[in-house]
């Protein structure tokens, strides 16, 4: 398994493309973390600059992007080797599919760790520096340190989640496409529009897991509720990764 | 290790792609699938592989699937197509990848580059690469865990002409070092200077498994006549019952040499050249394209008392 972890990684290393999205996902958590400061770019109703948990709320809307970009890389693990038929000689070298998929998915773990301490880096160092330059609360709270622990579980489950979407679509424009629409549009409409479906959805349970649920009028779900629903997303789609990729015939 | 398809069939909606096939490769040979494009060698190769599963039969190496192989990449190479590469990966991180996942040695991606003519690509991107360096890129993948058997999908593919002449030469030599050589063409030509058996494939069932020697013998023998009067000469043919076309070298005869030379000095007519061709082209053609009369299928109890 090692070896094949090893190779997994490998893989992501040596594309530019991991590179270029980690890039400009770090671009838009600091965009993001400047939107939520309030008075930086806009004024924001669900905090004010003398919230103790400001700095909490901040950094975990930060990681609006970073889920996305987790999300993605989970689901190019799988589209790009069917997309460029390098599939092929990953099955050859490890004929036990279901290994292949665990590897892939530890691979997306580990990555996220990498992922979030970059996206942490950032949006609390942006996020103090930003409140600051408003006479904010710059304060270090428990939910501060519970959003960053909630950070590195959720950033996982989302890579882990892409990683099974991309085996079960193995068409990269439709995975891909499929994913953008669902956590852009979807779920950016339905949780506040809809909030008594919307705090089902896995961005909704994220959200409340990250104790950014006042951004949402505190709609969402409790943080264990949050937790679960999210543990069941990632549970239903491994499950369905691990029935559908052994049997599918590699033409 | 001997290469063994015992009544493999695959099924893929309502197209049956195999039926029925039943074929043994053996090592110190390179076996030839060989049929037009659709006749199944791709997938019959891809089970062989572990790629597809078989509707029912099996494809075995040595008595083993290739799920159950250790080491699969040390007793298996296998060339499928030329897509299989990440266009912005370099040669050398591909074979990197492919080595890692498989715990081969360190040296082994520098050493298949240099055997496959590739040594000095080895840092570019494969997107850059010509069809003919990606197909030589193929067979370095293969030969990373230097393997006992070879499968290969229509090697030649995207190969100009001393790519090919290169891929035979190394291909025959993995066959003389005792290796099993298993590859799949649609091009006769190619697998006449090259294979040893040939498992003549349409329509996804075998039609013949012999060796070259026996279906060159069995393709009976032509001529190539060039003649200044190819008006008589063709009516003297037509008299004597031979047929025969014109082509760009020449009238083409099916009749022996000896045949067509007789006859010319019989009706005195000025020949320029006349060789013998064996013509397996003809015979391939023939196992390939004539209708195959349907498979008798048993009455059923219904059937007989109606």
């Amino acid at each position: 398994m090692k070896a094949l972890l090893d190779a997994e990684l490998l893989k992501m290393r040596s594309t530019r493309a991991t590179a270029l999205l980690v890039l400009a996902t770090l671009v838009l958590a600091v965009l993001t973390v400047a939107t939520t400061v309030p008075g930086v770019i806009e004024e924001n109703a669900w905090i004010s600059l003398d919230d103790p948990d400001l700095l909490a709320n901040v950094v975990g809307n930060g990681f609006g992007a970073p889920l996305v970009l987790m999300t993605l890389l989970g689901v190019l693990a799988f589209t790009q080797e069917f997309r460029y038929g390098t599939i092929t000689s990953t099955y050859l070298g490890e004929p036990r599919r279901t290994r292949v998929l665990v590897a892939k998915g530890l691979s997306l773990a580990l990555a996220s760790i990498v992922i979030t301490i970059m996206t942490l880096a950032v949006s609390v160092a942006c996020g103090i520096a930003l409140i600051r330059s408003q006479d904010g609360n710059v304060t270090v709270t428990g939910q501060f340190w519970q959003t960053v622990g909630a950070g590195f579980v959720v950033m996982a489950a989302y890579g882990v989640v892409g990683v099974a979407v991309g085996a079960l679509v193995p068409n990269q424009i439709a995975a891909v496409v499929g994913v953008l629409i669902w956590m852009l549009a979807v779920e950016q409409m339905v949780i506040p529009l809809f909030p008594e479906v919307g705090r089902w959805m896995p961005f909704a349970a994220a959200s409340s897991l990250m104790q950014v649920g006042s951004s949402y009028g505190d709609t969402l779900l409790s943080v264990a509720m949050g937790g679960l629903v999210l543990l069941g997303y990632t549970a239903v789609t491994v499950v369905l990764a691990l029935i559908v990729t052994p049997k599918r015939d590699v033409l | 290790m001997s290469i063994e398809l015992r009544v493999l069939t695959k099924v893929f909606g309502d197209v049956l792609a195999v039926d029925d096939l039943s074929a043994v490769a053996q090592p110190g040979e390179v076996t030839a699938l060989l049929g037009p494009n659709g006749a199944g060698k791709t997938t019959t190769l891809r089970m062989l592989l572990g790629l597809v599963a078989p509707s029912s039969g099996t494809a075995t190496f040595d008595g083993k699937r290739y799920d159950e192989l250790t080491d699969p990449i040390r007793q298996v190479g296998a060339v499928l197509e030329a897509s299989g590469y990440h266009p912005g990966r370099t040669g050398l991180d591909h074979l990197r990848i492919l080595a890692t996942a498989s715990r081969l040695p360190h040296d082994a991606p520098e050493r298949v580059l240099a055997e496959t003519g590739l040594a000095a690509d080895a840092n570019r991107r494969v997107g850059g690469f010509s069809l003919g360096m990606r197909q030589r890129l193929g067979i370095a993948a293969a030969m990373l865990g230097d393997p006992k058997s070879l499968v290969l999908d229509e090697p030649t593919n995207g190969l100009d002409p001393p790519g090919v002449r290169w891929l035979r030469g190394y291909v025959r030599g993995l066959a003389d070092e005792g290796r099993t050589v298993l590859l799949s063409s649609h091009a006769l030509s190619e697998v006449e200077l090259i294979a040893d058996h040939v498992l003549v494939m349409a329509r996804g069932r075998l039609l013949r498994s012999s060796s070259l020697a026996a279906l060159r013998e069995e393709a009976g023998v032509g001529s190539m006549v060039r003649t200044p009067d190819p008006d008589r000469l063709s009516a003297a043919l037509d008299a004597a019952g031979h047929t025969h076309r014109h082509t760009d070298e020449g009238l083409a005869v099916d009749a022996t040499p000896e045949q067509v030379g007789e006859l010319a000095a019989l009706h005195r007519i000025v020949l320029h050249g006349l060789e013998g061709t064996a013509d397996l082209e003809k015979a391939f053609f023939r196992l390939t394209q004539e209708p195959h009369p349907p498979v008798e299928r048993p009455l059923s109890a219904e059937g007989v008392l109606s």
